[in-house]
């Protein structure tokens, strides 16, 4: 663990696109080891630009960000061992089977043969996909794409695990599995660096929370504090009071291209 | 340096695989050079009566070459395809946030262009010769074939990687193909230079794709003598420095 004990630094970090738009605006925030971090925000409130200025996926135009000690923009090998990326779009090789994507994973972190196949075995198993790990990816359901998206970022044991909207798009039992499992490797010690757009998610989940706005942190602090800073009943009114949007307003936006509680509709 | 062959081989293996997954994705390939191999040396046949036209050569083997053309066309085109599926389906994203060698990216589908162009070509080769087309000059004649159309399918395959890339918009990379019907057939694929229209031969002087079909068309009418061969492979050289530069500069700026 790196010396100051916060395995992700960021400093005055901000971004513009071309174009002129700010996207992130000067963000200063630490996250601890082993923490359980929550990212939360209005629709463009420039979480996941953050979030790919992190993982050097979205080039920073000033500021500075530190992974276990490393900084991201001139260390990004050191980086992306200690990381692992869960995007909000699954990104999957439809023509492979899981374990042949998992496999990849593992030949391209440059693990040992050894290493990879006990952590293909591990990983399934802790997915739940070992019946269906030699189908192609394209015959999957959406909580299983998700289940292998979540397994293909942890092959290599990442310090932190980056998620990007991680249960979008699915049913309140696949929701809770993939909950469980989050918990799980917290629990095991992986700082976990979440965003979101579901209140119950951050409040479950989530040590501390920082709320975004118009591309700036506009509060933080753990569920607690932040009900009593803001004198809130609930998360729900602490993220209307700072940001001028309801949460169930941004869940309804996000949800409106979600198939899932489209269909319910 | 070990880890960079070690990405390239891996990221190769990936995308080679990807080839015959599904498998009757690889049957129009196939069937469309052989279609038009077949109507055209039928329907054109009495052509290479023409004079101007070069002697003791049947129209079919004129016209062989531009057969294992079409098949190289339809493989090199795939490339950008898969690559513009990677990005939008964020597959692509998850390769740029591991520790690996962005030019093995690139090398992988290169590799994948360079084995499934051997594989469709050879194949139409094969076909070509059941037909009872010779190749002139003999094995190596076949090896040289090959090298010079897996440097010009390697570097056609950037256009598609480079629209993938800057533009991310799979009906643009997809209509992409559209570009062989020109790049094809403006050139000496169809008659001889010497029987063509004035204008027609400018055209065919300045399109690059004439001096690999003429390289390749020397290798299979002629013997090793014919300066065509040369010029073949030196402007399928060139082409593939030039769009791998191209190709790599355009992966640079989406990164941006």
């Amino acid at each position: 663990m790196h010396n100051s004990g916060m395995i992700i630094e960021v400093k005055d970090l901000a971004k513009t696109y071309p174009g002129g738009v700010e996207a992130v605006r000067g963000v200063t925030f630490d996250v601890k080891e082993g923490e359980f971090f929550g990212f939360l925000g209005p629709n463009g409130a420039g979480k996941t630009t953050t979030m790919n200025m992190l993982v050097n996926l979205v080039k920073k135009t000033s500021g500075t960000i530190k992974i276990d000690g490393f900084d991201v923009e001139h260390q990004p090998a050191e980086v992306y061992k200690r990381v692992g990326f869960a995007m909000q779009e699954i990104g999957l090789d439809e023509t492979a089977t899981a374990r042949e994507m998992l496999e990849l994973h593992g030949r391209l972190y440059h693990l040992p043969t050894k290493r990879i196949q006990e952590q293909i075995a591990k990983l399934l198993k802790l997915v739940e996909l070992e019946k269906v790990a030699d189908r192609y990816a394209s015959t999957y359901s959406g909580g299983m794409r998700r289940r292998l998206d979540l397994a293909l970022s942890l092959i290599h044991e990442p310090r932190v695990l980056f998620l990007d909207e991680p249960t979008q798009g699915l049913d309140p039992h696949a929701r809770q599995l993939i909950w469980n499992h989050l918990r799980d490797l917290n629990r095991r010690g992986m700082t976990v660096f979440l965003t979101t757009h579901f209140m119950e998610e951050a409040e479950t989940l989530c040590e501390r929370i920082a709320i975004m706005d118009q591309g700036q942190i506009v509060t933080h602090g753990t569920v607690p504090e932040l009900l009593a800073k803001h004198n809130a009943k609930n998360l729900e009114e602490v993220f209307l009071s700072t940001t001028g949007s309801s949460l169930a307003d941004e869940e309804v936006n996000t949800k409106a291209s979600d198939p899932y509680v489209r269909g319910r509709r | 340096m070990g880890t960079f062959f070690s990405d390239w081989y891996y990221l190769s293996i990936r995308n080679i695989r990807q080839i015959w997954r599904p498998i009757m994705a690889l049957i129009p390939s196939m069937f469309i050079p052989i279609f038009f191999f077949v109507v055209n040396s039928q329907s054109l046949d009495r052509f290479s009566k023409v004079e101007g036209f070069p002697a003791h050569v049947s129209y079919k083997q004129f016209i062989a070459p531009v057969a294992i053309f079409t098949a190289i066309f339809f493989s090199a085109g795939n490339a950008g395809i898969e690559l513009v599926q990677d990005i939008s389906c964020g597959y692509f994203k998850k390769l740029l946030v591991m520790p690996i060698h962005h030019l093995a990216i690139v090398l992988g589908k290169l590799t994948e262009v360079a084995v499934q162009s051997v594989f469709q070509g050879g194949l139409v080769l094969i076909l070509l010769m059941i037909f009872g087309v010779p190749i002139n000059t003999g094995f190596f004649g076949v090896i040289a074939m090959f090298g010079m159309q897996i440097l010009f399918a390697m570097a056609w395959s950037c256009i598609g990687m480079i629209a993938a890339l800057r533009t991310q918009n799979a009906r643009l990379v997809q209509s992409m193909f559209v570009l062989v019907f020109p790049f094809l057939y403006l050139t000496t694929s169809q008659a001889p230079k010497a029987l063509l229209p004035p204008a027609f031969r400018t055209i065919v002087t300045y399109n690059p794709v004439t001096y690999i079909v003429e390289g390749v068309r020397a290798l299979v009418l002629d013997g090793w003598g014919n300066p065509a061969i040369w010029q073949g492979f030196l402007v399928a050289g060139i082409l593939f420095v030039v769009m791998v530069s191209l190709t790599l500069a355009s992966f640079k700026s989406a990164l941006k």
